[in-house]
């Protein structure tokens, strides 16, 4: 060895180690794992280097781990911390079936206090009262008291008055964003639309129906408070046509002095509700409004004895049966009699009327013998296909039920085949009308859009299609010959046909002549019907210029007429110029009344 | 060399640290502009939201009848408005009244006037 280690130096090798070492007892093993462990010697540092190495590989390696574990992790949304059911929810917008909205969320800021971090009770509601009279005192200073972690103090306070109450600093006083319902159309559409609660929940209409229809379950799940994120719910209705429709019902109400009245434009091949309207209405904006009981949905919620044009109905039906031809004759000359009860006309003709004659001049005893032929059970089995001894469901929550006579004898047919006896919804009726007309096809309203295709699909055939034509024929007869009821809807150009009735109205169980209730349900064009008009009147006047009348053909015939002509240029079914060539084949093949 | 390779590894650390951190920076501030940014959005959405209300609001058919019938001499349209094309008359002859007055007069040459009604006012050359 020709280098020399000084004695003490730690590197030195183990083999020039004095011979002293050797002489040593070889210690136990927990001394000798204790001595290597801190052992400053080189050669016997390799385990403890790979012991280091292998501890930092595994911490930078967990540090990695976590890193690259938060960059995949979708970014955190920030909490609410309300619960959700406080907070106003977001709604769809809803618009027309041209895309005119109807109803919208605007955003408004809503006070809240959380009472528990509120300091001085009493300076707080001090300088909130004295920023918004309109909250009471005593009110708050109990709500502050609770505890609640959460009241609210008001809500939708106007942009002024927050402005203010941030300018008082008050600690445990907050400002929550919420939407607010708006319908900017007013009134129009209100009894369609519904309207909707403070925190945005809906609770009449197509509001509610929104709500039913998964908006309720989406918003629990905290999904709903976005407005943007909620596709607009598109309707049927064409706001142009509501608004005239309710501008000429309001007219018409005022002219004639009704009650109340209602009135309905109908697509009849899809079943789409293009206007409805009942007034007296409300404005939707506020809510409060709509619960005076005359504000009802007339059209949907009202039951009324039809009348007349109910007619059209049992003429289908026996019709249909094969039992009674269009040819067929009926002996109107005398009264018919039940009991102490006695059937007549309203405009006598006291002769043999063919079955269009029976239909223009609104005969009660041919009407009524045409069911009779048919039979009390087929009358009762007809009238339950056409829907109308159940309730109606459309989209709107609201519905009602029809009243049935529960005894159901050969009387009670001969009222019903004239429209007394059975109350049912106006919308009831609309629906079985727009079956008779479409060539047989019976579906139900719908607020929504719907294409002819799908109504089809979901259609339930009642009639054939020729009884469809003579319906067609005997309903453009009433409108187009002199001697019909329906002759002041008769729109020049669109080849109108239609039905009056005018019911007796029902006082505490008995009939008052001088009380009516009046409809008209008009169609058109009346050789390929497109569209059916319904208007109801509650108790119309006889006015000056009606010569003493109050029946359907003098006051709701001129509404529908004065509804016709206003929304025609609205609606997909241009003015004709040249009488529709052969509208009617069938009948004229058949010899009916009127077609020579 | 092994100077030199000292200070450039430590230069290379230092200026990976400073870059990491103007990284880190400059992402905060990123991301303090996409919240600026989506809180903009938010507030012209429910903006817009809101015009399209008044907009609705004071185009209302109700309110449009209400301003028409106050302000305008306009009356609803009746089905009788509506006609064809073809039951559109065509137009009228024009009539040259002043030529025919001058012709009358006979200042000028009535049968020539008339028969070209549609020459405008010019300055005939003079022979």
């Amino acid at each position: 060895m020709a280098r020399s280690f000084p004695p003490d130096d730690p590197f030195r090798l183990s083999a020039t180690r004095p011979p002293r070492a050797e002489k040593k007892p070889r210690p136990s093993w927990p001394v000798r794992v204790w001595r290597a462990l801190f052992s400053m010697r080189i050669d016997k540092s390799r385990p403890r280097l790979v012991i280091v190495m292998l501890a930092f590989m595994s911490v930078f390696g967990a540090i990695s781990y976590k890193l690259v574990h938060y960059a995949n992790q979708p970014e955190e949304v920030a909490q609410h911390h309300f619960p959700v059911t406080e907070i106003a929810k977001a709604r769809p917008d809803i618009i027309d079936r041209n895309g005119v909205v109807l109803a919208t969320d605007v955003k408004t800021v809503s006070l809240f206090a959380e009472p528990k971090r509120i300091i001085d009770k009493d300076e707080a509601v001090e300088l909130i009262t004295a920023v918004l009279p309109d909250v009471n005192a005593r009110e708050l200073r109990e709500k502050f008291a609770s505890k609640k972690g959460f009241v609210w103090i008001k809500r939708e306070i106007t942009p002024k008055e927050r402005e203010e109450i941030y300018r008082l600093g008050l600690p445990g006083i907050g400002f929550q964003p919420e939407s607010k319902r708006i319908y900017p159309n007013g009134t129009a559409a209100a009894h369609i639309l519904g309207y909707s609660s403070i925190d945005n929940t809906g609770i009449a209409g197509i509001e509610k129906y929104i709500d039913t229809e998964g908006l309720a379950a989406l918003a629990n799940a905290g999904l709903a408070s976005d407005a943007t994120k909620l596709a607009p719910v598109r309707l049927s209705v064409d706001i142009r046509v509501q608004h005239a429709l309710r501008d000429e019902l309001a007219k018409g109400i005022d002219r004639y002095k009704a009650k109340a009245g209602g009135g309905m434009v109908i697509d009849v091949t899809t079943g789409e509700v293009i206007a409805l309207a009942s007034l007296p209405d409300f404005d939707p904006n506020n809510p409060k409004d709509a619960l005076d009981p005359d504000k009802i949905n007339r059209v949907v919620v009202g039951t009324y004895e039809m009348g007349s044009t109910f007619k059209a109905l049992t003429t289908a039906m026996a019709l249909d049966s094969g039992k009674i031809n269009i040819t067929s004759t009926l002996d109107a000359r005398s009264d018919l009699r039940y009991g102490k009860y006695t059937i007549g006309d309203f405009h006598p003709t006291h002769r043999i009327l063919t079955v269009p004659e029976v239909f223009i001049h609104s005969s009660n005893i041919g009407t009524a013998k045409m069911a009779l032929a048919v039979g009390v059970e087929g009358h009762r089995a007809f009238l339950k296909k056409m829907g109308q001894l159940d309730r109606l469901q459309t989209e709107l929550p609201e519905s009602a039920e029809p009243q049935v006579q529960k005894y159901w004898n050969e009387l009670t047919t001969v009222t019903v085949a004239y429209g007394h006896g059975l109350a049912v919804a106006p919308i009831q009726a609309v629906m079985a009308v727009s079956a008779l007309v479409n060539g047989g096809h019976l579906f139900p309203p719908t607020f929504l859009p719907r294409s002819a295709d799908d109504a089809l699909a979901i259609s339930k055939t009642v009639i054939k299609p020729d009884t469809s034509e003579a319906m067609r024929y005997i309903m453009r007869l009433n409108a187009s010959n002199k001697l019909g009821t329906a002759g002041k809807a008769d729109i020049e150009g669109y080849f109108v046909g239609g039905k009056t009735g005018t019911a007796d109205k029902s006082i505490h169980g008995h009939y008052d002549g001088k009380r009516v209730f009046t409809t008209f349900m008009g169609i058109a064009p009346a050789d390929k019907p497109r569209y059916l008009f319904m208007v109801i009147l509650d108790e119309p006047q006889a006015v000056q210029g009606t010569y003493g009348y109050q029946t359907a053909g003098w006051n709701a015939g001129p509404v529908t007429g004065a509804v016709i002509e206003r929304v025609a240029p609205f609606l997909d079914m241009p003015k004709r110029f040249e009488p529709p060539v052969a509208p009617f084949p069938t009948m004229v093949k058949l010899g009916a009344w009127g077609t020579k | 060399m092994p100077r030199i390779f000292h200070a450039f590894a430590i230069a290379l650390l230092i200026g990976s640290a400073v870059y990491v951190y103007k990284i880190k920076y400059d992402t905060m501030g990123l991301r303090y502009e996409v919240v600026r940014l989506e809180k903009q959005i938010a507030q012209e959405r429910d903006l817009i939201a809101l015009l399209k209300a008044e907009w609705q609001k004071l185009n209302s058919p109700e309110r449009i009848q209400m301003l028409s019938d106050a302000n305008l001499d306009l009356v609803p349209l009746t089905v009788s408005q509506i006609i064809r094309w073809q039951d559109v008359p065509d137009r009228q002859a024009p009539v040259d009244s002043i030529a025919d007055k001058l012709g009358a007069l006979g200042l000028i040459d009535h049968s020539s006037s008339s028969k070209s009604p549609d020459i405008t006012g010019s300055v005939k050359k003079k022979d």
